[in-house]
């Protein structure tokens, strides 16, 4: 089946292994992966600026997946996937708001269509391709695994706006992992933010965020830390040095994609899933893996 | 700053509030009975001083100006624990994104990151620009060095719809 995916600016534009390993990981489940005719911003930082702007730019993505002619539209990341999601409720709740919307998308010669259905990557392989489906593809079970999850905030929150799994005990994202063989452990801080959000106004405190989370994972014992959103990947991968040094630990937690992970799990090559570009140390979670 | 200081001088502004309650539409901020649902959970709580509860009740009360020119708006974190939990379905998180709103129309100190954003949407449709990227061996990739198809940036059309966009006004 083919399957039209939107990736948002922080994949595209630096987060290039979280979207090596979807790109990887989907066509191994019969699942086709069609790239919009254009890229815009989701609207994220916009939203602060001016909310109207920020809720077209969502609006333009999704006309743009309509295009494509596809019903599914996958959104791997967990604040375009909210932007998009709180864009689509503004519209359809409120008309007038929505003509002024779509007068905008008429002027390119784009339509919105309420009927393009918006996955990510955590509820399309959960809930669509399925648990049973996700275990029988598997070939190298990750048996020797122990690993912490962080589902993140905005794919969880809020109700309302209908989003991937509970918002106060999200199980999908360990389901998943359990599925590729390995383990996963309950935290108490599972559900704290990682501050990635703050980059744009207050590093220092981003870091802190971060930092106080990943000491607290690593604390527990893990093989590392499974995310599912760039920004989480971002600050927890890439940014894990400045966390360390904010908060004043020797932090060495291995952090990767769940697609990094299942596509381990299928045998493919570590570099056809940027695991070469992870900077914090995976080299040790990697050597539990059998080649 | 904190924001008692900034308001014991101040006085409501009335006009401003309904501004803000119109934008966030149905999540009516006046449903507030400070539970403190909100602050309990807020992670911007501990580290920078972000209680949510009183924004709510600052901007029920009408000090729509002091709110709008202070810093405590640019501290959240959009973890959206707020919006989650209020039991009044009054949402801190809408309120702030209304507040920051009228804080850029009004040209108040915003912090730049956001601005730089927009920029950059203006002149590329992305909000970040193309990276390389360092692996662990210290050998840098760019997107055609990985082997990843090149990016689809938006029309040249685009650039006039989204400024059209921007020209939107809060309330």
């Amino acid at each position: 089946m083919k399957v039209s995916v939107f990736w948002g600016c922080r994949i595209l534009t630096s987060q290039y292994a979280y979207e090596m390993s979807v790109r990887e990981v989907f066509p191994k489940l019969g699942v086709k992966l069609v790239d919009l005719d254009e890229n815009n911003c989701c609207g994220d930082p916009v939203k602060s600026v001016n909310d109207f702007a920020a809720n077209y730019l969502a609006m333009r993505v999704l006309a743009l997946a309509n295009a494509t002619g596809l019903e599914n539209l996958l959104v791997p990341c967990n604040r375009c996937h909210f932007v998009i999601s709180g864009a689509k409720a503004v519209v359809e709740r409120d008309e007038k708001y929505g003509e002024k919307v779509f007068s905008l998308l008429k002027e390119e010669g784009l339509a919105y269509n309420p009927n393009v259905r918006i996955w990510h990557v955590i509820d399309f392989l959960h809930d669509f391709v399925g648990l049973n489906n996700v275990k029988k593809v598997v070939q190298k079970p990750l048996r020797n695994l122990k690993l912490a999850t962080h589902v993140g905030c905005q794919i969880i929150r809020y109700t309302d706006l209908g989003r991937v799994d509970d918002a106060e005990n999200p199980r999908k994202l360990d389901d998943l992992v359990n599925a590729l063989g390995a383990e996963t452990v309950d935290y108490a801080e599972k559900l704290d933010c990682c501050g990635a959000a703050l980059l744009l106004s207050h590093p220092d405190s981003a870091f802190s965020l971060a930092g106080t989370k990943l000491n607290v994972v690593q604390g527990l014992g893990v093989d590392g830390l499974v995310v599912s959103c760039p920004d989480c990947g971002l600050i927890y991968d890439a940014k894990q040095k400045d966390a360390a040094t904010t908060v004043g630990a020797k932090l060495n937690l291995p952090v990767v994609y769940y697609t990094q992970l299942f596509g381990l799990s299928l045998g493919i090559a570590q570099e056809k899933l940027g695991l070469n570009l992870n900077q914090s140390p995976v080299d040790k979670l990697l050597s539990k893996v059998s080649p | 700053m904190s924001l008692t200081d900034l308001m014991s001088m101040a006085k409501p502004n009335l006009a401003a509030k309904d501004k803000i309650l119109q934008k966030i539409g149905d999540r009516a901020l006046i449903n507030c009975f400070q539970c403190m649902r909100c602050t309990s959970g807020c992670t911007a709580l501990k580290l920078l001083e972000l209680k949510p509860s009183e924004i709510e009740k600052l901007a029920s009360f009408g000090f729509v100006d002091e709110l709008a020119s202070s810093d405590i708006i640019w501290t959240c974190v959009t973890c959206l624990k707020c919006a989650q939990r209020c039991p009044q379905k009054a949402s801190p998180y809408h309120v702030i994104i209304a507040l920051r709103n009228l804080a850029v129309e009004r040209e108040a100190k915003v912090p730049e990151g956001f601005l730089k954003a927009v920029s950059q949407i203006l002149e590329t449709g992305l909000a970040e620009a193309l990276q390389k990227v360092v692996s662990r061996k210290m050998e840098a990739f760019d997107r055609e060095g990985l082997g990843m198809p090149k990016v689809n940036l938006p029309r040249e059309s685009f650039q006039a719809a989204f400024m059209k966009a921007m020209e939107e006004k809060i309330g």
